[in-house]
C-alpha cells in the first residue's frame, strides 16, 4: 500500500476545497498527497482518467447493509458503486447492535451506524414501526455505556416520524439523542395504507433542531412537504431556517416527481443526497446512488451541487470530514471516478412516474484507502445479493462443514427452541415481544455453550440460507415457520435428546 | 379442509387467450397464469400495496411470482410470502377440461 500513484486528466471536482477542474491528483500510501499538475516521472505509475470526473469519495448516508432490508453482500452497494462511506440507517437498536457488530465486518467500504430507537431495530418485513412509547423501552444506561465504548461507530440515531402514537416517540429519540450528543435523525411519511388521525411528519419538523436531519425530504405518501396546492409547509422553511438536514432518502417509497419538482420551484433543497437502498428497492427505482445523482440532476441540480450532497455536506453532518468528503493532503484517499453520459435516460420515481434526462452519472473506478476497485453496478443487481430465501428444500452447502462445537450449539438452540411457541402469522402487526424472547433464547443458549457471537449466528443463518443476510436473530428465527425451523436444526445437529447417537458430524457428512 | 367446488371461468380460452388472462372466480377478480406445471391462478393485485400481478413475473421454473413493484414474491403452490413473511397470496387451483378453464380456491 506504500505505492504512490498519479491519477491523471480527470475533471476534478472537490467542492469542499472549491476545486473544479481538470487536474491530477496523486495518492500516496494510501492517501491524499495532492491535487495540482503533476508531472510524471519515471517511477511513479500513472493511471490516465482523461474524459472523466473524479470526487471525494461518495458518502451514502441511509442505506441498508444489515437487518431485514439488508443484503448478502453489503460493498455491492458501496465500493462496487463508487460508495467509500455509508451509513446503515436503523437497522440494529440497542439490544441488537452486538450482533451488528459481530457480523459486520470486513467490508471494504467504511460502514457506520445510526441505530435505530426501538431496542430490536427496524423490523422491516412490512410491519408497521414506530411503536417505542415508553422510556421502559429505551435503555439509557445501556445507550450510555455503547456510546462510550463505539463512539466511532455511532454517527446519527433513528425514529420513525410515522403512525398513530404521538409524539412521544420522537420526544424520547430526541432525548436521547441528546444524551448520546449525536443528531437526531427521522423518517417522515407514512408507509403503505396506514392513514393516522394526525400526521408525525410536521412534529418531526418542529422537535427537529440544528444539525438534525430528516429524511425523505420528496416522499409523496401522507405527511409531504407539500399542502395540497403543492405550497411547502412553513414548518418545513422554519425547520431549515434553524439548521434543520434535509435529506433525500430516495428508497422505494420515498421520491415523487411531482413532491420534488413543487418542492424544487419554492427552492426547497435536500443538502444531502442518500439512497435508502434496500433489497425490496435495489432492482427497482433505486439500483444505485448514481442513479439517484441522475435523478438530482434532471430536477435541476448541476454537477457541483449533486456532488457536494454525496461528498463534504454528508461527511460535515456525520462528522466525518476529518476522513471523509475531501481531497485535503493527508485525508484517506477514498475517490470516485466517473463519467457523464449523454443520451435519452428513463428515470422513475416511486409511483411509476418517469422523467426523460439527458444525463446519466456513471461509476467507473473507486479507490478506498488508495486501493482501486473497479466499479461494477451488476454486482447488487445479483439476485443472489437482494433476494432472501430460505433454504425449505435443501440443507445448505455450509452446514457440512461445522464443527462439532457448533453442531452442538446448534442442538442446544433447538432444544432450547422447543419450549416455546411462535407463529409468525400475518396481518400488520408483529408479536414484537415473541421476536424479542426467541432472540434472548438464542443469546442465553450461546452464552451456555460459549459460543462466540459471530460464530452463533454465522451457524444459524448457514442452516438456513444459501447466501447470508445477515439480520437480527430474533427476526430471523421468528420468520421461520416453527416446525420446519426445530425439524431443520435437528436434521443437521441431531437431537439433543439422542445425542449419543445423533451428536456427531457424521449426520450430515 | 373442504373440497372446494370448480367454477367455470369466464371469458379466457385456453389455447386462444393471451396469458397471464383475467377473468373471475366465484365473483372474485383472478388473474390465470400458464406455468411450465400447467395453470394457477392468482388473485389480481399484490397484496403488499394492490399493484396489478398482470406484469408479475413467473420465476424459480414457474414456482413463485414476483410482483415488480418491490420485488414482493410468492410461492405459486401456497402463496406463501418468501421474502415478504406475513404475506400471502391468494391462489388457485385451475384444470382444462376440453376447451375450457375451471378454478377453485385451495383450502
Amino acid at each position: 500500500m506504500s505505492q504512490r500513484s498519479i491519477l491523471k486528466g480527470a475533471h476534478v471536482i472537490d467542492p469542499l476545497q472549491g476545486i473544479d477542474r481538470i487536474t491530477d491528483v496523486v495518492i500516496n500510501d494510501g492517501k491524499i498527497e495532492t491535487v495540482g499538475p503533476t508531472k510524471d516521472d519515471a517511477t511513479t505509475p500513472v493511471m490516465d482518467f482523461s474524459g472523466h470526473y473524479l470526487s471525494p469519495g461518495w458518502v451514502d448516508l441511509h442505506v441498508h447493509t444489515y437487518g431485514t432490508l439488508g443484503f448478502a453482500d453489503p460493498d455491492s452497494l458501496g465500493v462496487y458503486q463508487g460508495v467509500t462511506t455509508f451509513v446503515e440507517a436503523g437497522g440494529p437498536g440497542i439490544g441488537t447492535i452486538d450482533e451488528f457488530l459481530a457480523v459486520m465486518t470486513g467490508l471494504e467500504t467504511s460502514l457506520y451506524a445510526g441505530p435505530f430507537i426501538r431496542p430490536m431495530g427496524l423490523l422491516g418485513l412490512n410491519y408497521i414501526e414506530g411503536d417505542v412509547r415508553s422510556l421502559g423501552e429505551v435503555p439509557i444506561t445501556r445507550w450510555v455505556d455503547f456510546a462510550k465504548q463505539n463512539r466511532d461507530m455511532l454517527r446519527y440515531l433513528k425514529c420513525n416520524a410515522i403512525g398513530d402514537y404521538g409524539p412521544g416517540t420522537l420526544q424520547i429519540t430526541k432525548g436521547l439523542a441528546n444524551i448520546l450528543h449525536l443528531p437526531l435523525y427521522m423518517h417522515i411519511g407514512e408507509f403503505q395504507m396506514q392513514n393516522p388521525e394526525h400526521l408525525l411528519a410536521y412534529e418531526a419538523f418542529k422537535i427537529a433542531e440544528k444539525g438534525d436531519m430528516i429524511t425523505h425530504l420528496y416522499h409523496g405518501n401522507l405527511g409531504k412537504v407539500v399542502d395540497d396546492e403543492g405550497k411547502v409547509f412553513p414548518v418545513v422553511w422554519e425547520a431549515q431556517k434553524r439548521g434543520v438536514l434535509f435529506d433525500l432518502g430516495f428508497g422505494g417509497y420515498n421520491f415523487s416527481w411531482d413532491v420534488a419538482e413543487k418542492s424544487w420551484a419554492q427552492g426547497l433543497v435536500p443538502e444531502t443526497i442518500s439512497s435508502d437502498l434496500q433489497q425490496f428497492n435495489v432492482v427497482r427505482p433505486v439500483k444505485s446512488l448514481a442513479n439517484v445523482l441522475s435523478v438530482m440532476m434532471r430536477l435541476g441540480m448541476t454537477l457541483q451541487q449533486v456532488i457536494e450532497r454525496v461528498t463534504c455536506n454528508p461527511a460535515k453532518a456525520l462528522f466525518l470530514s476529518d476522513r471523509a468528503g475531501s481531497l485535503k493532503p493527508g485525508m484517506p484517499a477514498d475517490i470516485t471516478v466517473f463519467r457523464v453520459d449523454s443520451g435519452e435516460f428513463e428515470l422513475s420515481d416511486c409511483y411509476q412516474k418517469s422523467r426523460t434526462a439527458e444525463k446519466q452519472v456513471v461509476p467507473v473506478v473507486t479507490f478506498k484507502n488508495g486501493r482501486r476497485i473497479d466499479v461494477d453496478l451488476e454486482r447488487a443487481q445479483d439476485e443472489s445479493n437482494w433476494f432472501l430465501q430460505i433454504a425449505e428444500d435443501h440443507i445448505p452447502a455450509a452446514a457440512g462443514r461445522f464443527t462439532g462445537r457448533e453442531l452442538s450449539f446448534l442442538r442446544a438452540l433447538a432444544s432450547g427452541l422447543d419450549k416455546t411457541e411462535w407463529e409468525l402469522g400475518s396481518g400488520e402487526r408483529l408479536d414484537i415481544e415473541k421476536a424479542i424472547e426467541l432472540q434472548e433464547v438464542f443469546h442465553r443458549v450461546r452464552h451456555e455453550q460459549a459460543m462466540p457471537l459471530r460464530d452463533a449466528l454465522f451457524a444459524v443463518y448457514d442452516c438456513f440460507m444459501d447466501k447470508r443476510f445477515t439480520m437480527q436473530m430474533g427476526l430471523f428465527l421468528f420468520r421461520l415457520e416453527r416446525p420446519f425451523a426445530l425439524a431443520r436444526l435437528r436434521e443437521i445437529a441431531g437431537d439433543a435428546g439422542i445425542q449419543s447417537h445423533a451428536g456427531s458430524a457424521q449426520v450430515i457428512a | 379442509m373442504t373440497e372446494q367446488a370448480w367454477h367455470l371461468l369466464p371469458g379466457i380460452h385456453p389455447e386462444t387467450s393471451k396469458f397471464p388472462a383475467r377473468t373471475t372466480l366465484d365473483n372474485e377478480g383472478i388473474i390465470v397464469f400458464r406455468t411450465q406445471q400447467g395453470f394457477r391462478g392468482v388473485q389480481r393485485t399484490c397484496p403488499h400495496m394492490q399493484s396489478t400481478l398482470m406484469a408479475a413475473e413467473l420465476i424459480a421454473n414457474d414456482t413463485m411470482l414476483r410482483c415488480p413493484m418491490h420485488i414482493f414474491t410468492f410461492k405459486l403452490s401456497d402463496g406463501k410470502g418468501v421474502n415478504c413473511p406475513g404475506f400471502r397470496l391468494r391462489v388457485y387451483e385451475i384444470k382444462q377440461e376440453e376447451n375450457a378453464l375451471y378454478g377453485r380456491s385451495i383450502g
